[in-house]
């Protein structure tokens, strides 16, 4: 669903991204992990579109993102960092806005906006200003204008900053429920949400891939390199792969 | 064009959510009203000093249309100079800031979509502002008697007006695509205006070729054809050039601001 070849992006003098590849699997969902500044952001902006790449090449449902950047955008929804709101405007007014802008039909325009809402629990402050909504409601209209118009693809940046536990684990069921019929790609610092969630594990350091893999085979890699006697020891947390990736 | 309309609606929609049009809404009015009345005193003083001489040449010559309207499009046209700096400051300027930019171009939604969309939704806000002082023209018909409006005159008045307006808001759409802050869209705007309508004073210091050129550069002086009741090519020209070159910067200030 997702194939990303030999991808690099230079901001002037800056290496971004450096020749990473990866390919996710319709209905797959990937762990995308990485130290601040690694160059998460950069890609995911790359794979929606948003941003050209400096070389490589980068196919999202089998159309390539700089050569038929509408397509991939019909069949993208993205949850940036930042949730990109209008403060002004009332969440219905918003995600019908949103839902317009992504080519949902008028006549199934305000059954979608329901929809999304009953999904991310925004029901209940769907009528207010969402410059009034606290960061954990804002961050789940965020959500919901990613879902809008049933996007095969959804990159989602750190979907759970802001939210409350219980909402946490919320969103973390949302997301397993979403997988299957959509590819999702996941950025995140909370690593158990990776455990909890997602099936293959993508790590870069600055911008570079360290590690692509599914969870096992990436902790049985590092559970045979960290015995001495050639013993399989016991398999290593994902915290602690990932601190030895990162920090090389 | 569904989709630049939608971008059109969901500008309305903030415009008419935030003070900042009603402010601008009530400025425009109140100094075009106050301004409005002086006329109508002036035409009333004219008028007796004509009647005290008996001079019926200069009575039968003396219309609303020169005493008061060509002044007060020209007034206004110069208002517009203040008030379209904040009409336009916000429109890229605030999704730039808030990163809802990023939004629109993760959308299927072309980049001059986006411009036509933003560039709509200030032409209807500059429309509504200029219907707002249509008023005047109404109450002069009303009590002017037997003497009236010329109406075309006055209609094209408004289209000088309105066409005036739409280069002034592609101006500082274009201005307000180059920074995130509102304040300096708003400034670099008002200095680009000010600069467009004081060159017709540089314009009467000097002579020859220098003087045409600087004359046709200056903004407002377009205006006063229009309420004379005549439509120049070369005033339409001027300012339907402005517009397109305004838009065409806008669309590769947005393009750029994508790679950046």
């Amino acid at each position: 669903m997702i194939e990303v070849s030999h991808l690099t992006k230079n901001y002037r003098d800056l290496k971004a991204v450096d020749d990473i590849s990866f390919q996710v699997a319709s209905g797959q969902i990937l762990g995308f992990l990485g130290p601040n500044g690694a160059g998460k952001t950069t890609t995911m902006r790359i794979l929606t579109g948003v941003l050209p790449p400096t070389s490589g090449a980068v196919k999202v449902a089998g159309f390539d993102v700089f050569e038929e950047p509408l397509e991939v955008k019909r069949r993208v929804g993205y949850l940036p960092e930042q949730p990109p709101l209008y403060p002004e405007m009332t969440v219905r007014d918003y995600l019908a806005f949103v839902a317009s802008i992504k080519g949902v039909a008028k006549k199934q325009r305000s059954s979608e906006v329901e929809r999304v809402a009953d999904r991310t629990a925004s029901r209940q402050f769907i009528d207010r200003v969402i410059g009034n909504l606290s960061k954990g409601q804002r961050q789940r209209v965020g959500l919901a204008q990613a879902l809008l118009g049933d996007p095969s693809v959804l990159i989602l940046d750190e979907p759970t900053v802001g939210l409350d536990p219980a909402q946490i684990i919320e969103v973390r069921g949302l997301i397993r429920s979403l997988a299957g019929k959509h590819t999702i790609v996941l950025s995140t610092h909370i690593l158990s949400e990776v455990t909890a969630t997602c099936q293959k594990v993508l790590i870069i350091s600055a911008g570079k891939v360290v590690a692509w893999d599914d969870l096992d085979g990436l902790r049985n890699k590092h559970a045979t390199a960290l015995t001495a006697d050639g013993q399989p020891g016991p398999a290593p947390s994902l915290e602690e792969i990932y601190l030895k990736l990162t920090s090389a | 064009m569904k989709n630049a309309l939608a971008i059109a609606k969901k500008e309305l929609n903030i415009y008419f959510a935030t003070p900042i049009a009603y402010v601008m809404f009530t400025l425009f009015v109140v100094i075009g009203s106050y301004y409005f009345l002086q006329l109508i005193t002036q035409y009333e003083a004219i008028s007796k000093q004509g009647m005290m001489m008996q001079n019926q040449e200069f009575l039968s010559r003396l219309n609303f249309q020169d005493v008061i309207f060509r002044s007060l499009f020209g007034f206004l046209g110069v208002i517009l100079v203040f008030i379209v700096p904040f009409l336009t400051m916000r429109l890229i300027a605030e999704e730039r800031r808030n990163k809802t930019i990023e939004l629109l171009f993760t959308t299927p939604i072309t980049p001059i979509e986006i411009v036509l969309g933003k560039y709509l939704a200030a032409l209807a806000i500059l429309a509504c502002a200029l219907g707002l002082t249509f008023l005047y023209p109404v109450l002069v018909e009303k009590f002017a008697g037997a003497t009236g409006v010329e109406w075309r005159s006055v209609l094209l008045g408004y289209l000088g007006l309105f066409l005036l307006g739409a280069a002034f808001m592609a101006v500082g759409l274009f201005v307000s695509a180059l920074t995130d802050s509102q304040v300096v869209a708003a400034m670099i705007t008002f200095v680009l205006l000010l600069m467009m309508w004081i060159i017709g004073w540089a314009a009467q210091g000097s002579e020859g070729a220098l003087k045409d050129v600087l004359q046709y550069l200056a903004s407002v002086s377009h205006l006063d054809s229009f309420s004379k009741g005549i439509v120049d090519l070369k005033d339409l020209v001027y300012f339907l050039s402005v517009i397109t070159l305004g838009l065409f910067a806008t669309h590769r200030a947005v393009e750029a601001h994508r790679w950046s």
